[in-house]
Parts: C-alpha cells; structure tokens; sequence
C-alpha cells in the first residue's frame, strides 16, 4: 500500500534568493524513483506542490527537488529551514522510458532543468552517450551548470543575455547540431510549454523520437480528480483529442501525442 | 459497539462514503487504502454519453479548500457498465453509481440502463447539483418541483435506492429537498459544491476558464452542517452529509447534525489514505466512549432556546 510520507528537509542549498534544492530523507521515494517521474510536497497552504524529482541518493536514502517561487505555496516551502518536516506523496507519474535507447539530446529550461539533471544522471550511470542543451535568462540563473558539467562532457549552454554559452534561446543552438549527430538520438525535453512545443517541432520534424514532461495545475497528483488533464491526440471517429492526466497518464509524454 | 450505519433500506458497515468526483471509479486510491473498510464508494459523475469535461484551466486553490471546474469529464454510462462496474463491486465498498444528466431525458435512460444491474449497485445517486456544466443538473436541482416530477418519474422505473445530491446555491435547500422527498427519493446528500470564483489581477480575467468552479474542503464544512441541520428538520427521509469533511470529529458533528452517513471529497485529495484512518478513528471514539451503535448520534443536536 502506498502511503503519504512524513519527511525531514535535510539540505537546503540556495541556487539564488529565489530558487533552492531541497533534499528530503524518505527511504521509500529515493529506492523506486525514475527519472521524470514527481513528487507531491506539502506547503502552508491546502494544496500539495508537485515537483519533477531532481536525484536521489539510494545509500543515504535521500531525494531531491529544485523549487523556484513561482506563487505563495513556493515561496513558503522556500521559507523552510534544515530540519523542518514536510509530508509528501511519492514518487507519482510516469518517467521517461529509456528502453532500446541509443543516445540521448536532453534540452532543459526554468525548472524543467530538475528532472533533466535527473535523466542526465541517469544517462551517466548507465553509459548512454548524452549531450545536454540547458536555456537560460543569463549566467545569474544558470543554475546547477557546474554539476550539469560534471555530469556530461557534452554540456551546452544558451542564454538570452548571451553572457553564457550561445546567446539565444535552446532553438538557436539546436538548429546548429549536425544531422549526423542526431542520427538515432532520442530527445527529452523539460521546460516552459513555448520551449517544449518548438524543440517538439523540431525533433519530430528530423524524424527523432522525442518526450515532453508536461506540466498544469493540479491537485491530488495520483490521478483521482481529474483537474491537471492535458489534451493527447486520439484516432477515433469523430474525435481529435482525449483529456489525459497529466499526473497520472503523464507527465512524461511522446511529443508527437501532444496537441499544444 | 458498531459503526455500522443504514440508509433506509441500504446498509452500510461504515458511515464513510468517498463522494463523487473525487475518487474515480476507486482504482487511484486503492493504492492508498482499503477500500473495503469504507461504507460506499461514489462513481464519478456519469451522463448517457462520454464527456471530455472543460478545457483549460480547471483548479484554484482557496483558502482552505479550492475550486473546480472539471465539468463531468466521464466515459459515459455504457463504457462505466462495462469496464468500471465490477472493479467498484470487487472493491469491498458498497457501491453508489452518481448519475447526472443535462436533461430529464437523460437522466431517465441512464436510470433504464443502470437498473438491470440492481444486484451490484447499493444506491443511484441522482446528481442534480453539479456547477460546471451549462445544461441540466444544477438547473433541475435548482427548483423544488422540478426535482419532484423528475425523481417521481425516476421512481416508477427502477427499484434502486435513489439518493438526491442537492446544490447549496440555492434560497431554501429545505424546499428543494422537500422536492426530493415528495418525488419519492430515499436520501439526500448535501451538499455538492458552492459557486465560487478566482481572478488573475493580472490578465483580469476568471483564473479557471469555465470562468466560475465549485468551491469544496474544509471551507465549506459550516455551510454544509448548518444546510444538513436545515434538511434533518424538513424530512423524514435520511440525510447523507458532505461537505468540507476532514476528521473524525467532523464526521461526529454531521452525523449529530442529522447525517445518517458522509461523504469525505476533497480530504482525499491531500490526503488520499484519510478516509480509512477516520474509520479507525471512529471505532476508537466508540469504544472509548462506550457508545453501542455510532448510528444512535444521528440527530442528536440539542438547539439552544
């Protein structure tokens, strides 16, 4: 039986006055997440917060989000402190599917860069070949790109300021990779929803397979009340679309699937 | 010592029923609790036909509750027949099929179909108070003799217990439920959702894109006792409490109000193994306070003069 843990924030590392990573102690998330897949973190308010899964740690038992205030419920879990305790549902959703995998064109953005960390790690651990394109406003928020960079030798960046990497934004750079590099690479794509339906175009457009991490407004996170649905294209007569969950269908999604 | 409780003729071995809408047809949150512990599931909404529900937005979060507009996003009555029925019977909970139409018409056919199935359905909740769709339920639920002629007519062609979920958003929920008790119903629950609305000082426009949702939690728990009270004075048929429910001493304040049973929503929506604790929670009150049957509080409040 799945249960709604009680959980001790053990680590709090700021990335900005905005923006932390938070790591959890919680046996039970750190040994079966995967990749893509969130969790559902309470705050002062009546909702839970979800939050992509950044890493876990299986020998210490811990897990870790990046959460970045985007509302009041943010902005109070970001209040918290080394020692306060949180309860959370977990881990919940689909991850991204890395079966038969041959090569990995991971592209993050805003907080989608949490859980492509996460499939970053993942990659490593088990030697798929990856190259990693993070966007961002500028260097300020460049967040993690030290342990994106330890990570993954092919780590690049943009940003819109252009004091870091290539100035622009992820499809600037991503027009410029070569074919023959994208032969046979799947793309993971975690970010804004602009950012993730144009890096959609353009991976399906070079015939790559490529997944999208959705996000909406939700409220239970496993699926029962139907609020967070996401419309996923169907082929039936008389009908163009379904409403999926996207906490519970999703959030991982195959871009192709997604009407924007 | 017993927590027990009947419904009329429905029997139920606990006071807990999970309310429509906020549990599927039970497969999420059976991997949070034992459904078999709980009085009744509720199914979610059904109409004669699948609905996709609202588009865009469809939650704001409010203080102590939120507000929704999923607007009866279901597969329909024929695909609930075939493949959701048996997974809710097979559960261990009673099971309680909420049917909402967008007309009298729909209301009766999906009645036709469900009563063939009778042997594995514990009660017929007749949703005449969902918020969010424009046709039917709320408009229906909305005028005493209405509600009357339509479970009347409902009455005569099944031999279902047929429980009527009532709106708050009206002027007299004891005249409407009067309406229900005069049509032959065998219950009431009360209540579904208020109507409510969120706006985005910045685009200033309604948060949800239905423009106004259904406002659920514990927001609403005064609103729904006081209504549940207002109902236990005017009928003599039992009343179902809803409404804002989050812990045993709530369900205690409902059944003393007049409630028969409850139904936990939007709890177990933060809270999805919630349900189960509370039932545990109630037999321990019971035990602990020697009292025989939880089913003798039903009613028991004494007003001030």
């Amino acid at each position: 039986m799945k249960e709604e843990y009680k959980v001790k924030l053990i680590q709090k590392e700021d990335l900005g006055p905005t923006c932390s990573v938070l790591t959890f102690i919680c046996p039970e998330i750190a040994q079966t997440a995967q990749p893509g897949q969130f969790v559902n973190l309470s705050c002062a308010y009546f909702l839970k917060r979800p939050f992509g899964i950044m890493c876990v740690d299986k020998e210490s038992n811990t897990f870790s989000v990046g959460v970045r205030k985007v509302g009041k419920g943010t902005g109070k879990i970001l209040e918290a402190k080394e020692g306060d305790e949180f309860t959370v549902l977990g881990p919940l959703g689909n991850g991204f599917q890395f079966d038969g995998i041959k090569k990995l064109l991971l592209v993050g953005g805003g907080t989608g860069i949490f859980p492509i960390y996460c499939a970053a790690e993942y990659a490593k651990k088990n030697g798929i070949p990856c190259h990693i394109v993070n966007g961002y406003r500028s260097r300020n928020d460049a967040f993690l790109y030290e342990k994106f960079s330890s990570v993954c030798e092919n780590f690049d960046v943009t940003t819109d300021a252009g004091d870091l990497g290539m100035k622009g934004n992820v499809m600037a750079y991503l027009e410029t990779i070569d074919d023959s590099e994208l032969a046979g690479a799947t793309v993971m794509v975690v970010g804004p929803g602009i950012m993730m339906r144009k890096v959609s175009e353009w991976a399906l457009a070079k015939g790559l397979t490529c997944y999208v991490s959705l996000e909406q407004r939700m409220a239970c996170g496993i699926g029962a009340c139907l609020v967070c649905v996401c419309k996923i294209k169907v082929e039936k007569e008389g009908k163009e679309f379904v409403h999926k969950r996207c906490c519970k269908d999703g959030p991982v999604f195959r871009a192709e699937e997604v009407i924007w | 010592m017993s927590i027990a409780v009947k419904i009329g003729e429905v029997a139920l071995k606990t006071p807990i029923i999970l309310a429509s809408g906020t549990c599927g047809f039970g497969r999420e949150l059976a991997e949070y609790m034992d459904l078999s512990k709980l009085g009744a599931l509720s199914s979610k909404g059904l109409t004669l036909l699948p609905r996709d529900g609202n588009q865009g937005i469809r939650v704001a979060e409010t203080p102590s509750g939120m507000l929704n507009c999923v607007g009866l996003q279901n597969p329909g009555v024929d695909a609930f027949l075939e493949t959701e029925l048996d997974y809710m019977v097979q559960s261990g909970a009673g099971v309680v099929v909420n049917v909402a139409g967008h007309s009298n018409e729909d209301y009766i056919a999906m009645v036709e179909k469900l009563d063939p199935y009778k042997e594995k359905i514990d009660a017929l909740e007749l949703n005449f108070s969902c918020p969010n769709v424009k046709e039917g339920c709320m408009v229906i639920g909305s005028s005493p003799k209405a509600i009357e002629a339509l479970v009347s007519d409902l009455r005569k062609r099944t031999t279902l217990p047929l429980w009527v979920k009532l709106t708050p958003n009206v002027t007299s929920i004891s005249e409407t439920s009067k309406g229900a008790e005069a049509g032959g119903a065998d219950a009431i629950v009360a209540i579904n959702t208020l109507l409510g609305m969120a706006i985005d000082i910045r685009t200033r426009r309604p948060l949800l894109h239905n423009n106004s949702g259904g406002l659920s939690g514990p927001c609403v728990k005064p609103v729904a006792l006081r209504m549940v009270h207002d109902i236990y004075s005017a009928v003599k048929i039992p009343v179902i409490g809803c409404g804002g429910i989050s812990t045993y001493e709530d369900v205690l304040e409902f059944m003393i109000a007049g409630s028969s049973a409850v139904e936990l929503g939007t709890i177990t929506l933060v809270h999805p193994g919630r349900p189960v604790e509370i039932v545990d929670e109630l037999n321990k009150y019971c035990e602990e306070n020697h009292i025989d049957e939880l089913s003798s509080l039903t009613g028991t409040l004494e007003m001030w003069r």
